[in-house]
């Protein structure tokens, strides 16, 4: 994550010479390279650190236990039990793998047709700001809504139905939310549907920086259309790509309200993703240590992605332009 | 116009159709009766349209309390949110220190934690600061939960911001917090309109921190008295889609003040460097 | 003009000095007892204003100095509400609590058990339904009250009985049977319902002749998977199988619900609660119910308990107040105010009354006479859990009833083991 951050913008830091260098050392130092820092970072880390941090740590103490909600019962050390659990437990990885196929099924999407409509609204036209708040939409309305909205269109009487089997002429009603794979589908279309404008937002804002003279250049050198965008496009987009996709897949793994509304995990527990099966163990069946566990789990799983993401990404020496993009 | 830039309004054009095709059902079925709602096959207009959905909401119960309480909140909650991550986000941007990374890192963890399972410690919490039951307890947790991701994401604009106006400043003897104040805000205006619109949103919407500590009906907010809504014995469509259409329509607002900001905040820092 | 100021000065002072003067008796001596439930969901707030705006006022006014707060929350998010606020000791001193979720909480230590708590416990206790009453039990000790009950019986739009061709509702299995061939080819399935936990589940079971548990609720092996409660399921299957029952049961979220499907002619019949009447009369107002017994198997009609229990938490600072209270639930006034929109009264000595003021209630106070509570144990919650994702496979004829049950009760055993 702070690769992402450095990668960015690395470079400017060092235009700025460290104004404190030439003063006298020691204490004096010290105090000038930590008092002004502290002073901007202090208040809002310091509500970050009680209000977050400390509430974090809890949890994850909570997932060590046989944890008791009431305060006063006593609650048995279990060590690591809980995480041996979660690991001998065959509906944590059927919701495992359900956060994950959604997560893979809707990131990629999101990206391809979040960055391909950007790259229609790009040029300045009379109806973009038209468009841009058409786009952005769904991201506006709540999950809660909006999850209700896609139960109803992809209820066995829904639209989605209405429309396959009217004008499509597909005589078979499906029932979409009765079944596993076909309830993932309206889940991901959902997520999907969802999230173009958000990413769509961050890529026009990314491709406004395409450096213009690179471009002309290109043109020049004749390049095409396919040519130039990934010659020049690509590299001056990419840290937005990076930014996009390392947000989308905590929000994949984190899919729960659209789950919850849509099919409440079933049928038969099917469709349960990581959050909803926590929630039921942590609330259902209060059953605290276990829940905590699972949050700990997750919270690892997506911080390994993140890591590898910008492994697998950072290629600095190819994308001299992305840095000049987004300086 | 050419046949490319048809084509591209065509495609255009398609896309946003099905983006709002499903607002515009939702806003139908706002104006229709439940006993018409699962009519086959649906109706697109709504016959015989009524009313009834809306003044049930409007006239019953004190949704125009709740909606000037999640006012109150959301708008108190993003002022503060935006301020703090801003001042975090300089802090990081224009200074080294050592441990800065491991700060920074810390953070995004917060980012990452499902905040679901943080809700009965931080009740906890909440109750030792006295702050249960009262909007000061949804304004202090909705900032500490927004700090993470703006910080992240202003961070990068100031360190886009140009170093030359802040030595200039420097030399005319501006202190820290001058050249913050009068100098890189000024400048991230943009990029402070896009947290803005992203943290709006989120404390407009936020329900499972709100039913967790809000008791009293006086207190409650929109989220919460949309779910009161939703029956376990058979939901009526109409009713909920009216009242979201209503809580919908403030964020609308919000995002149509700020969105031409919204673009230029996100570029700014490609267009100064 | 200037009298103005001086005439509203007046005015204020006056009104000042006579709040001032109300307020000082009600300072010394006014309890607040607030009360969490979840009456007036879906839009439909009958209940919520009889509360409201008869019962506490009255109530309130025969006890001066204790006031009542109801606190309405949303149903599917009280049972989390609790939760959090039971960990942080800030619960209400009263709860609405559905009957199932009492010996879970008893079991976290935070209700106050009222066979203690009461010296007259016993006279309230008496006079409720034996089966109602039983859902407080914990331990040995009752943690709460019956507050109002229900059960499911079989309701059945006519209309599609005639296209059947059958005058009468189906009365037992057999008919049941017969009225789903009838209807083949028709765009009418013959039943349905909203899930395979116990609430849908065991009055087919029960009727059936099967059972659950054994009475001591230590066992669910051998009960559960015995053959009259696997022929009783294999019944259901079959017409899923046949497709008259629509995958709404094995939790088909976009099925039709049974509230709209039952009015609109898609299902003939359903089994469900006496709250529907008036959401019906509401939304389908040109649709007539018809209420008629659970069909008899050889378990005979044998329906489910429902409904909610009062209970006083451990967090009360005014348990005394708080008790009244629960009294005044007791009480022919609030049991009859409450019957009036739809919530069933715990007290057979009122059910004769009931039956006056809503004469559609009578097949749901037959029905009770012979309905079984589920399972009163703290981990009753994930009963429901272990009977939809083991049943679902064998509605999808993955694996066999008899298989699906025999899973379903050896997960239920640990959590009978020690709940008593």
């Amino acid at each position: 994550m702070t690769d992402l951050v450095r990668d960015a913008s690395g470079p400017k830091l060092a235009r700025h010479p460290q104004r404190v260098s030439r003063q006298a050392g020691g204490a004096m130092k010290l105090w000038r390279t930590w008092l002004p820092p502290a002073l901007f970072i202090a208040p809002g880390f310091l509500i970050f650190l009680v209000c977050i941090v400390y509430p974090m740590l809890q949890a994850a103490q909570m997932s060590l236990f046989d944890w008791k909600l009431v305060a006063g019962a006593t609650s048995n050390f279990l060590g690591f039990d809980n995480y041996i659990r979660a690991f001998n437990d065959p509906r944590f990885w059927l919701a495992l793998s359900n956060s994950g196929i959604y997560m893979a099924f809707t990131v990629p999407p999101q990206i391809i047709l979040g960055l391909g409509v950007a790259l229609l609204l790009k040029d300045k036209s009379p109806a973009q700001p038209l468009f841009r708040v058409l786009y952005y939409l769904p991201v506006v309305t709540s999950w809660v809504v909006v999850s209700l909205l896609f139960k109803y269109l992809f209820a066995d009487r829904g639209l989605i139905n209405f429309a396959l089997d009217d004008l499509l002429g597909a005589t078979d009603k499906i029932s979409w939310l009765a079944d596993r794979w076909t309830a993932l589908v309206a889940i991901c279309a959902l997520g999907v549907w969802k999230g173009i404008g958000w990413s769509m937002m961050i890529f026009l804002a990314a491709l406004q920086g395409v450096p213009k003279e690179l471009e002309e250049a290109a043109v020049i050198d004749g390049a095409n259309r396919w040519q130039r965008f990934l010659a020049v496009t690509v590299p001056a987009i990419w840290p937005a790509t990076i930014f996009v996709t390392i947000m989308l897949v905590i929000g994949g793994f984190n899919v729960f309200a659209s789950v919850l509304v849509m099919t409440n995990g079933g049928p038969g527990g099917a469709t349960e993703v990581l959050l909803t099966y926590m929630y039921r163990q942590a609330f259902e069946f209060l059953d605290f240590g276990y829940g905590s566990a699972l949050a700990v789990i997750l919270t690892l799983i997506v911080f390994a992605l993140s890591a590898l993401q910008l492994t697998l990404f950072r290629n600095p020496e190819a994308t001299p332009s992305a840095r000049r993009a987004v300086r | 116009m050419s046949p490319a830039r048809s084509l591209r309004l065509v495609a255009l054009a398609f896309g946003a159709l099905l983006m709002v095709t499903p607002f515009l059902y939702m806003l139908s079925t706002s104006f229709k009766g439940q006993q018409y709602v699962l009519k086959l096959p649906p109706q697109f207009i709504p016959d015989p349209p009524t009313l009834s959905n809306y003044e049930r909401i409007l006239l019953r119960g004190d949704f125009g309390h709740y909606f000037v309480n999640s006012l109150l909140v959301a708008v108190t909650s993003t002022a503060l949110a935006v301020l703090l991550s801003a001042m975090m986000a300089y802090g990081f941007a224009r200074y080294r220190f050592p441990g800065r990374e491991l700060l920074f890192r810390l953070l995004l963890l917060g980012l990452m934690i499902p905040a679901m399972m943080l809700i009965v410690p931080q009740f906890l919490l909440a109750k030792w600061f006295g702050v249960l039951d009262s909007l000061p307890g949804l304004i202090i947790f909705y900032v500490a939960g927004n700090l993470a991701l703006n910080t992240f994401l202003l961070r990068g604009f100031f360190e886009a911001l140009p170093g030359e106006l802040d030595q200039a400043m420097q030399i005319d003897g501006a202190g820290h917090w001058r050249r913050f104040w009068s100098l890189a805000l000024p400048l991230a205006r943009p990029a402070l309109a896009t947290a803005t619109i992203f943290t709006f949103l989120a404390t407009w919407d936020e329900f499972a921190w709100a039913l967790t500590i809000i008791t009293t009906p006086e207190n409650q907010t929109l989220p919460i008295a949309i779910a009161l809504l939703l029956g376990p014995k058979g939901t009526q469509w109409g009713l909920v889609f009216a009242a979201s259409i209503i809580a919908i329509l403030p964020v609308i607002a919000v995002f149509l003040t700020f969105q031409r900001h919204f673009v230029q905040g996100l570029t700014a820092g490609s267009v100064k460097g | 003009m200037t009298i103005y100021p001086t005439r509203r000065g007046a005015l204020l002072s006056l009104v000042a000095g006579a709040a001032l003067f109300a307020a000082l008796p009600a300072l010394a001596e006014d309890v607040t007892v607030t009360f969490w439930g979840a009456y007036g969901n879906g839009g439909n707030s009958t209940q919520q204003d009889a509360l409201n705006s008869t019962l506490i006022p009255a109530f309130e006014a025969a006890h001066p100095g204790i006031k009542i707060k109801y606190v309405d929350v949303p149903y599917d998010s009280l049972l989390q509400k609790l939760t959090t606020s039971a960990a942080g000791g800030e619960l209400p001193d009263l709860v609405r609590a559905d009957l199932g979720w009492v010996p879970q909480f008893a079991d976290l230590g935070v209700l106050v058990a009222l066979s203690d708590a009461m010296p007259d416990f016993q006279t309230f206790a008496d006079a409720t339904y034996p089966g109602t009453l039983a859902t407080n039990l914990y331990k040995g000790k009752y943690y709460g009250l019956p507050l109002d009950t229900n059960t499911r019986v079989l309701v059945v739009n006519q209309a599609a009985l005639d296209q059947a061709g059958v005058s009468a509702p189906p009365a037992s299995f057999d008919e049941l049977k017969a009225l789903a061939e009838k209807l083949k080819g028709t765009d009418i399935q013959v039943f349905a319902d909203g899930g395979l936990g116990g609430w849908n589940l065991f009055p087919w079971i029960w009727s059936g002749g099967g059972n659950v548990t054994d009475a001591e609720l230590t066992k669910a092996s051998g009960y559960l998977d015995s053959p009259e409660s696997v022929a009783a399921v294999q019944m259901l299957v079959d017409l899923y199988a046949a497709g008259q029952i629509p995958n709404l049961i094995i939790g088909n979220q976009g099925a039709t619900g049974t509230s709209d499907g039952l009015p609109s002619e898609n299902y003939a019949t359903i089994l469900d609660g006496p709250w529907m009447a008036g959401i019906w009369a509401e939304q389908y107002p040109d649709f007539t119910p018809v209420y008629a017994p659970v069909p008899a198997g050889p378990g005979g009609s044998v329906s489910v308990v429902g409904g909610e229990d009062i209970v006083l938490t451990t967090a009360s600072k005014n348990q005394e107040a708080a008790l009244e209270f629960i009294r005044f639930t007791q009480s022919e006034q609030f049991q009859i105010e409450m019957a009036k929109t739809g919530q069933m009264t715990v007290i057979p000595a009122f059910a004769d009354k009931q039956a006056e003021i809503l004469p559609f209630l009578a097949p749901f106070a037959e029905q009770l006479k012979t309905a079984k509570s589920r399972l009163a144990i703290p981990g009753s919650s994930k009963v429901d859990g272990i009977l939809n994702a083991e049943l679902v496979p064998a509605f999808e004829g993955k694996v066999s009833v008899q298989e699906a049950l025999t899973n379903a009760a050896a997960q239920i055993d640990p959590l009978l083991s020690g709940a008593l």
